[in-house]
């Protein structure tokens, strides 16, 4: 089954493929021999916003596992290819896929509870950037997240669960990111702190940061998005402009609840 | 000075090798979750190691340590490329990890014990080192006992310094809070895990040397250390040095004080006694905040 595309919008580019960061081609994945992907494609662009929708289950945790090499749980890539920046990355291991510019910050954030945020955010930046370079991050991170400056002393593993969400994205773009994969970040999260976080995506987006993110919350992740994908059962079902999928009545009907 | 004063810092003496023989173990578990019951058997090694350098070459037993630290090292990271990293990788849980480490450690235990008796017999070694007695705030103790806890103390504290000043070191304790977060920055895992395991060999190695300047030495003194060193991680909570150097310390002194009261044949009876009553009240050690609880850390 081959996923429904709509009209693309006019990136004012004669080439679709120009400017592609990301490519996911056909992937099929498995854990434990129980199929979860597949001949699932994605494409994200330079400074994109890239939605992936779907419900429990879909396998949007195991697409953003395949492209980052976080193998954990026994997951298999049986077929298909990740191509970055135009090289392919599936056979790479995850910390080698880090050093490529590929952050991820997955379901359970996975920070370090008994470390300060500051602690966090250093050793975020360990394996990307060489001692110099770390000041600069760090600034830009709690420029862009103040609330992380004004924790910085505090254990992570005593933050409430919105401000160890950004604790988690700061960690991730302390790695320099080219791209940056979320997944379900407003999960658990109060509205206010939700629409923040968002917020903070925007301006990721205008550093040039690709961004992928997978979500429930339909509404306002498509509403930024320059892509979105509809991943059901391990295929990609629908495609298009972020804007666009707000009016599909699919979606529509599965995810906004309208 | 009261006598009681002077069995009680007696005891803190101790303590402070236990300490350090702690801290190399809860390296290797707080890590990685590998129960490494072969600790003792690297720290009589280490013992070993100085016995001969000093009753065969003259050496004086200080500068042994930089020949047993370093061999146990090498033996560390063997051990750990040999046995333990297939085990971490092919561990499905952290209990599976636990046991099937136990089982294996368990055996290595037993090997090193009898090459240490086809090598160097049953017979008790030692050697006399600063054995005159030296006086310390108004009470008398061994010489020997001063240094051996000046240089376990001044180990422990580099080894805090590491962990707590650098950022390798604060890498470190990310690891051992959660594996798959270090992943996800890009550390180097495997290698750390060598070089940890490597660095928890190379104290009991260190420890033993120290040892061995105040007791004499047979190839089974391993198994009460690894006791010993059991207990204080319980006492201090898994991964942190200064509450296995609390731990070590408060051990000793308890061990000290209720040996003047009892009797030398209750030395392990005490132990366990603390080890119950801690394992019964504080069960995630008598220091742990509520971030190092066991229950919140990544199953490794």
């Amino acid at each position: 089954m081959s996923a429904q595309a709509l009209p693309q919008r006019s990136t004012g580019s004669g080439d679709p493929r120009a400017g592609v960061l990301l490519e996911i081609k056909r992937i099929q994945a498995q854990y434990r021999e129980v199929p979860v992907l597949w001949d699932a494609s994605l494409m994200g662009g330079r400074g994109e916003i890239v939605a992936l929708l779907g419900a429990n289950g879909a396998g949007k945790t195991t697409l953003m596992r395949a492209v980052t090499g976080l193998r954990e749980g026994f997951l298999d890539v049986t077929g298909g290819d990740v191509t970055f920046q135009g090289q392919s990355i599936a056979h790479l291991d995850a910390s080698q896929i880090v050093k490529l510019g590929i952050a991820h910050v997955p379901e359970g954030r996975h920070l370090f509870p008994g470390l300060t945020t500051l602690e966090n955010l250093l050793v975020g930046s360990v394996a990307r950037l060489a001692r110099g370079q770390r000041r600069e991050a760090l600034e830009r991170v709690f420029e862009l997240m103040p609330r992380l400056f004004e924790r910085r002393h505090q254990l992570a593993g005593t933050m409430s669960g919105g401000e160890q969400q950004m604790l988690a994205i700061g960690r991730a773009l302390m790695q320099n990111p080219t791209l940056l994969l979320l997944d379900e970040p407003s999960q658990g999260l109060a509205p206010r702190m939700v629409a923040a976080l968002f917020e903070i995506m925007v301006k990721v987006r205008q550093a040039g940061v690709t961004v992928l993110i997978a979500e429930q919350n339909a509404h306002q992740v498509l509403s930024l998005a320059d892509r979105a994908y509809v991943l059901e059962h391990g295929r990609i079902t629908l495609e298009g402009a972020g804007s666009q999928l707000l009016e599909h009545p699919t979606v529509r009907r599965a995810y906004l609840g309208l | 000075m009261s006598l009681l004063l002077e069995v009680a810092m007696s005891g803190l003496l101790l303590g402070g090798v236990y300490a350090l023989i702690a801290v190399g173990l809860n390296l290797q578990y707080g890590l990685m979750r590998i129960l490494n019951v072969a600790h003792g058997e690297f720290l009589m090694i280490g013992g070993y190691v100085t016995y001969l350098l000093v009753s065969l070459r003259g050496w004086n037993p200080l500068l042994t340590l930089l020949v047993s630290g370093p061999l146990l090292f090498a033996v560390g990271l063997a051990v750990h490329g040999l046995l333990f990293r297939h085990l971490v990788r092919l561990r499905r849980t952290r209990e599976e990890l636990e046991a099937n480490s136990l089982l294996i450690s368990f055996g290595l235990m037993f090997i090193l014990q009898n090459v240490a008796l086809i090598l160097w017999q049953a017979d008790m070694r030692g050697y006399r080192y600063l054995d005159q007695p030296l006086q310390v705030f108004g009470a008398v103790f061994p010489a020997n006992r001063v240094v051996a806890f000046a240089i376990a103390l001044g180990f422990t504290i580099l080894l805090f310094a590491f962990l707590h000043g650098t950022l390798a070191g604060t890498s470190l304790r990310g690891l051992m809070q959660d594996v798959v977060g270090a992943r996800l920055v890009g550390l180097p895992v495997r290698r750390m895990h060598a070089a940890c395991f490597g660095l928890g060999a190379a104290l009991a190695g260190v420890s033993g040397s120290l040892l061995s300047m105040l007791y004499p030495l047979t190839p089974d003194i391993g198994v009460s250390y690894t006791v010993t060193a059991l207990i204080v991680i319980i006492l201090g909570g898994l991964g942190s040095v200064a509450g296995s150097f609390a731990g070590g310390l408060l051990l000793g002194v308890v061990e000290a004080l209720g040996v003047h009261f009892t009797d030398p044949a209750f030395r392990m009876v005490l132990k366990y006694g603390v080890l119950a009553l801690v394992l019964v009240l504080r069960p995630y050690g008598l220091f742990n905040t509520v971030a190092r609880r066991p229950e919140q850390m990544q199953k490794a």
